[in-house]
């Protein structure tokens, strides 16, 4: 009779090692708070970057085809030449922030932490990847199955892992915040239990009392694409606030004031919430597309917010924007509905998918038709304050006239499927799937695809006519 | 949007919950809710802060506040 298996003193100790390093990185504690240092939007020198033309980008989840054709709007920015304030330039070069979830954050820090070298870099280092299979492969080696057995370490840490060492650079925070110039990058995770938007950026974690600098940005990507099941969420330690940080004055105000903005209510809860240390040691963060799937919120909250720090109303209220361009790069899918040609109800795996995206893609919907709504409503009110100073001045000049509004102009530009003209191609990319692997042909098609739609997009071509510029023939 | 328009007999700054919003004299936009109103620099400001509730104002009539130099 065979006798069982002994481990080898080897093998045991080779164990051991592998359990030992299987630590996850985790966020470090803020020694002391600094309102002017880590990465801040306010921190970043625009440089050649104006204030006055503000441009914003917010590329959606939805895997490589996301990332595909975020990546292909960068691509058509970088050859797009405009002539503002008596420069040329090109419109790459004026962009001011970068908001991203899930698939489409790939894009965005790769761009804001390496530049022009995602042009020749990115399609190999990520987009014509096969992700998931070097997970999958990643997942069934030995040395990993030992990690796992640590509670300290879980799937989504391999996938930080592999982000980290073969795309990122294994960059931080830091990395970010010395280049130090615009683009700011505002990477979108979902806050488990409070069920809102985590953005990484110091000022969020000035709440965590914790200094991003360290964190590396390949773990802020993975925890901003950790779809539910299929990846582990990330977690981050929520630590006493340091010296000098102190309650700000807004949340006060705005506890006060459930029935006047109950949205400002719910924010100071929310600050209420991370600064209750007791009850909320950690915070557990799942892809961001579950609070937002198309990054846009974190911008709406700026435009309208005035509480925020370095936020875009700021810039606006101080009067330094004059034109203001949102770039929206939406890869939702619409795959064809084939549910309702059965007379059986729909199986579980259906009824998850939905219960999964329904919300998710009315959220959306409601938040594109939100900005445009803030941009119509900016822009009545400038018509009626200058058709009231006319008309005093016409029928009644000796009355004060009513104080000036700054002149703005929005562009909401959105690059999304459902603008593909010919019906049979709109078809083929609303069915693309979500997945990290796509055959590099298709992710070739995105690519081109992203630079065609925001060419032909009427309120691209509005800004253009306005920045004395035109798009380069393709 | 709310909207607010601070006076002073001299051009300062505005700072809305200690937080730059502009200057004096220039309609400055903000959500419905209560805020805390001061200029910079403050030294010769009376009162040194205002506290302001913003609703139902408009771009054509903002909420108007008014500091005097001392």
């Amino acid at each position: 009779m065979p006798r069982p298996s002994v481990p080898s003193g080897a093998a045991i100790l080779f164990g051991l090692f592998v359990l030992g390093c299987a630590h996850a990185p985790v966020n470090a504690p803020l020694d002391r708070y600094r309102p002017d240092a880590g990465y801040r939007f306010a921190g970043l020198e625009p440089g050649d970057n104006t204030d006055s033309l503000f441009v914003v980008l917010t590329f959606s989840g939805g895997g490589t085809r996301a990332a595909s054709l975020s990546y292909g709007v960068l691509k058509a920015l970088s050859e797009t030449p405009v002539l503002w304030q008596g420069k040329t330039k090109r419109l790459l070069d004026e962009v001011d922030l970068i908001s991203t979830v899930s698939g489409g954050s790939f894009t965005g820090a790769y761009y804001a932490l390496f530049g022009d070298r995602i042009f020749s870099e990115f399609e190999s280092r990520f987009l014509n990847r096969d992700i998931e299979g070097e997970l999958t492969r990643a997942l069934w080696n030995p040395a990993t199955l030992i990690r796992l057995a640590s509670p300290s370490f879980d799937r989504i840490d391999l996938a930080a892992e592999l982000y980290g060492r073969t795309i990122f650079e294994d960059r931080t925070f830091a990395a970010l915040a010395s280049r130090p110039r615009r683009p700011f990058i505002v990477i979108n995770a979902t806050n488990m239990s409070l069920g809102e938007r985590f953005e990484f950026t110091q000022d969020r974690f000035d709440l965590l009392g914790s200094d991003l600098s360290s964190y590396p940005v390949a773990r802020a990507v993975a925890a901003s694409s950790a779809f539910p099941i299929l990846l582990s969420p990330i977690t981050l330690e929520n630590y006493p606030s340091p010296p000098g940080y102190e309650r700000p004055e807004w949340v006060q105000h705005a506890r006060g004031d459930y029935n006047l903005n109950r949205r400002r209510y719910l924010e100071a809860k929310e600050w209420e919430a991370y600064n209750d240390k007791a009850d909320h040691p950690y915070v557990h963060l799942l892809d961001g597309g579950l609070a937002d799937n198309i990054g846009l919120r974190y911008v709406t909250d700026s435009i309208r917010d005035a509480d925020r720090p370095g936020g875009i109303r700021q810039l606006i209220n101080q009067g330094k924007i004059d034109k203001m361009a949102v770039i929206i790069v939406n890869a939702r899918t619409e795959p064809s509905e084939r549910i309702d040609r059965k007379p059986r109800a729909p199986n579980a795996a259906e009824v998850a998918m939905k219960t999964a995206t329904v919300a998710m893609d009315n959220y959306s919907f409601e938040t594109i038709e939100l900005v445009k709504d803030i941009a119509d409503a900016r822009e009545q009110a400038l018509r009626s304050v200058r058709d009231c100073r006319a008309l005093l001045a016409q029928r009644c000049p000796a009355a004060a006239p009513p104080p000036a509004l700054k002149g703005m102009t929005f562009y909401i530009i959105e690059v999304n499927f459902e603008n593909i003209a010919d019906p049979g191609e709109r078809e083929e990319f609303l069915s693309l799937p979500t997945s990290f692997k796509l055959d590099p042909s298709v992710v070739d098609r995105l690519v081109q695809k992203g630079g065609e739609l925001l060419r032909q997009s009427p309120e691209f071509k509005a800004l253009l006519k306005d920045l004395q510029g035109a798009p380069t023939a393709r | 949007m709310e909207y607010l328009s601070v006076h002073f007999p001299e051009t300062r700054r505005v700072l809305i919950d200690g937080r730059d919003q502009g200057r004096t004299d220039r309609t400055i936009e903000l959500e419905a809710g209560t805020y805390t109103v001061s200029l910079s620099p403050s030294d010769d400001v009376k009162p040194k802060k205002r506290r302001v509730r913003l609703s139902r104002t408009s771009p054509i009539r903002p909420k108007e506040i008014t500091f005097a130099k001392t």
